[in-house]
């Protein structure tokens, strides 16, 4: 019973959390107010200062994780009102997504590698752009480590968000194919939540690149990993 | 009613994911149940097996929060500070660095091909 009470309080502080800092950044647009970054670093100074460890959070957490695997699902329906938009332009999509997930898989590794970390950190870093349960298992199968491949997959999806408007912006990628693609093939999820802020267009995008993303990545990973190690 | 109608269309959602899930495990796919369910869905809608309708709103409503779910799994960085510090620093600006090329490649190679597909088949 107490287990219970814990489990609803942490659901509810984080849910309780969430709506009232998204309520500051939505008055105020600032981009370090986005919701998820100012929810998760109020809930460590939380945990930290009353000295609760991560694990007993999830109890609660968890329930509230649990909730991204049908989100997922749900960003079918955006996709399917947009698949006029999603037929036309294919060939585009594909071209970019692949790029990108070469790329992103290229240059982590090869950098990782360049400041000599271990074997094991640089076959975690690997699958960093693609979602997380995808990355994860991904970073299990090259024999690196899945929990701080998840972390990496956080980095990404935190420098989507915070700094992909901006690059997007310097770069001119201005179309909403463009943006949906750069912000779902580099930053998946998190990247997707941010496309929803630009319009229903560059969300489908979005969501297109992030599953297209897991789906190349998890032929491509492997296939990186036989070669170079 | 209102709430009902997107509570039933969320439990459809959530077994798309199951369905997702099991195909997953059973099939042994690289894929995540989530990836696998949001293409079965996509399928259901565009073969019009399953009405757009019947799913709407749930997945409106489910999406509204869509960065609210990521939130555990983000609190968790907080079991990593000891990989990060001295030179694992140099890991998140790798992380960093390495992100921002993906978009810039995929955000400028999507736009690029859109904007001039007939010159691009020439080339």
């Amino acid at each position: 019973m107490a287990i219970f009470l814990l489990s609803m309080l942490f659901a509810g502080l984080t849910i309780i959390l969430y709506l009232v800092l998204n309520s500051l950044y939505v008055k105020y647009r600032w981009t370090v107010l986005t919701p998820v970054l100012t929810t998760t670093v109020a809930l460590i100074a939380i945990l930290l200062v009353f000295d609760i460890p991560y694990d007993r959070y999830m109890l609660g957490g968890q329930w509230i994780g649990s909730l991204l695997g049908p989100a997922v699902v749900a960003l079918a329906v955006p996709l399917y009102k947009q698949r006029d938009l999603l037929l036309q332009s294919l060939l585009p999509i594909v071209i970019g997504v692949s790029g990108g997930t070469v790329v992103g898989m290229f240059s982590g590794m090869l950098l990782a590698r360049a400041f000599h970390f271990s074997e094991e950190v640089v076959l975690t870093i690997l699958p960093k752009s693609i979602t997380t349960p995808v990355a994860m298992q991904l970073a299990e199968g090259f024999g690196g480590i899945p929990s701080l491949a998840a972390v990496f997959v956080m980095v990404a999806g935190f420098t989507g968000i915070l700094a992909g408007p901006w690059l997007l912006k310097v770069l001119r990628i201005d179309s909403p194919i463009g943006r949906g693609i750069g912000l779902g093939s580099s930053a998946h999820g998190l990247g997707t939540s941010k496309a929803f802020e630009y319009g229903p267009d560059e969300a489908s995008m979005s969501s297109v690149a992030m599953t297209l993303s897991a789906v190349i990545g998890s032929f491509l990973g492997p296939a990186i990993v036989w070669l170079f190690f | 009613m209102k709430f009902l109608v997107i509570f039933i269309q969320f439990l459809v959602l959530y077994g798309f994911y199951l369905a997702g899930e099991w195909m997953s495990e059973f099939l042994n796919l690289p894929l995540p149940g989530s990836v696998i369910g949001f293409l079965l869905l996509f399928a259901a809608l565009a073969l019009k097996i399953y009405p757009l309708r019947w799913i709407e709103s749930g997945a409106q409503f489910l999406l509204m929060f869509l960065s609210l779910y990521f939130i555990p799994a983000t609190v968790g960085v907080m079991n990593y500070g000891d990989v990060f510090t001295g030179k694992g620093i140099w890991l998140i600006a790798i992380g960093v660095f390495s992100t921002l090329l993906t978009m810039a490649v995929s955000g400028y190679l999507s736009q690029r091909t859109v904007q001039s597909p007939r010159e691009r088949e020439v080339e």
